[in-house]
């Protein structure tokens, strides 16, 4: 709380001169988009200490540059802290972990551990549906681009329930000496023929999504809502969601923090791509 | 008078990044001091940007007036750029081209309308993407105000995203091929803040 006054005091100084023909509530909203972390961009950049308060950046080379006085009053006012899903212990023991001058890490928006969670609505066969499409950043050509790595969407999963149990249907083991006249069975009039495949079978539905776009059965219609998940420091995971709402905690800010052990990345990131 | 005026002004840009130029080609990334340049260039833009929209949103503004104003606006984009907007009310983003959003601006059923411009504006790193073009953002914030004669009035703070493209090109001085680094606008995406 103290950090977040002194933030908004510094910004306060910095900002007198600014704003001139503004209204005096202008002038109020002025010092709260200023606190506001406007972009992933600025987000990162407070994350590592690469700016001044004004948002100028620093550079390598730069005396404040990545400095960890900067980064100590910068890391606290990057949390949501209104809806209170994050521990302010679990918090500090992050911040103390980032911050450790032996081995600080720093954020880089091209991290491969680093993705995006889009909410998007298309229109499937006519009727809104909400989709979950997973984004990573790719080298491409010159540069980089974004791309769809994964795809959520209820329908296919609905479509494949895999029956795993000892009672499911099957072919039966001398099939082969019939000619496979079994199939007939198996794939005639069968809701679930997924239960003929492998074990290991996993339904890829990425394809599948591009498949009913390329037949003009899904449309595109908008985007709903946009968070980003960062796998990139070592035993930890965090997701950073937009906070648009009054007051000086708001902008893009650390939504949920976790510390990870053993096997729980891979869980983690299971449970975020739906494939629990 | 006006028009001459900021042809003057995008001659006196473009001849200081031309000076940017040398520096910048020389190498793959961005330097910080071109950075800086391209920074002022980009925000150039964005300011006249911001002066075309509260000329455009003005009521007094002519007709005629508004429709130049509207081309020159539209001069700033790259071609098929888009303004996504979404409010507090509708978190689902509406699509416009831009010229179609600068209509709409226009023709609000307001008696009186003032547009004007926070004193902020961040402006993100440069990326390259796959062509080689630089591809950044650059956040400003406006606040509206729409009066109608029957007393009803309607405020909000929209936040602007807007893209910002930077491309090396080339022109011909005196014989000579220069290269020069030019700044067009791309999509925009508009969203009310609860600020």
């Amino acid at each position: 709380m103290r950090i977040l006054a002194i933030l908004s005091l510094t910004i306060l100084c910095f900002h007198t001169s600014v704003g001139q023909g503004l209204t005096d509530e202008m002038k109020d909203t002025e010092e709260k988009l200023y606190a506001s972390t406007k972009q992933i961009n600025q987000f990162l950049r407070r994350f590592n200490g690469e700016e001044d308060e004004e948002g100028n950046r620093y550079y390598s080379g730069d005396k404040k540059y990545r400095d960890d006085g900067l980064r100590k009053k910068y890391l606290p006012v990057l949390f949501d802290k209104e809806t209170g899903y994050i521990s302010e212990t679990v918090a500090k023991d992050f911040i103390k972990e980032v911050t450790d001058k032996r081995n600080p890490e720093f954020l880089d928006l091209h991290d491969k551990e680093m993705f995006a969670e889009v909410s998007a609505i298309f229109t499937y066969k006519g009727k809104e549906t909400s989709a979950l499409l997973y984004m990573k950043m790719q080298q491409q050509g010159l540069g980089y681009e974004w791309v769809i790595d994964d795809v959520a969407f209820d329908p296919f999963k609905k479509l494949y329930k895999k029956d795993t149990s000892e009672a499911k249907r099957f072919m039966h083991p001398m099939s082969h000496e019939l000619g496979f006249m079994t199939l007939r069975k198996a794939l005639q009039n069968e809701k679930y023929p997924e239960q003929f495949t492998p074990r290991e079978y996993q339904p890829d539905y990425l394809t599948l999504f591009l498949f009913e776009l390329k037949a003009g059965n899904l449309k595109f219609k908008t985007v709903k809502n946009v968070k980003f998940h960062f796998f990139t420091i070592d035993n930890w995971y965090f997701e950073l969601s937009n906070f648009n709402r009054p007051g000086y905690n708001t902008g893009w800010l650390i939504s949920n923090l976790t510390k990870l052990e053993g096997n729980q990345k891979q869980m983690m990131k299971d449970y975020i791509y739906d494939k629990n | 008078m006006k028009i001459k005026m900021k042809l003057n002004k995008y001659f006196l840009l473009v001849a200081f990044s031309l000076v940017a130029v040398f520096t910048v080609s020389a190498q793959d990334d961005v330097d910080p001091r071109r950075k800086q340049a391209i920074d002022s260039l980009a925000l150039e833009k964005v300011k006249d940007l911001s002066k075309y929209i509260s000329i455009i949103g003005d009521k007094k503004t002519q007709f005629s007036e508004a429709q130049r104003v509207m081309d020159r606006a539209e001069e700033l984009f790259a071609d098929d750029s888009e303004m996504g907007v979404s409010s507090l009310s509708r978190e689902e983003i509406t699509y416009y081209k831009v010229r179609e959003y600068f209509e709409r601006l226009m023709a609000l059923n307001y008696d009186k309308v003032t547009i004007k411009w926070y004193d902020i504006h961040y402006i993100s790193d440069l990326e390259k993407q796959p062509d080689g073009t630089y591809v950044g953002v650059i956040t400003i914030y406006q606040r509206f105000e729409g009066t109608s004669d029957d007393g009803l009035s309607y405020k909000d703070t929209t936040k602007k995203d807007i893209t910002i493209y930077v491309k090396k090109k080339e022109t011909q001085i005196a014989g000579r091929t220069i290269e020069f680094w030019d700044v067009l606008l791309g999509d925009v995406r508009v969203t009310e803040t609860s600020a």
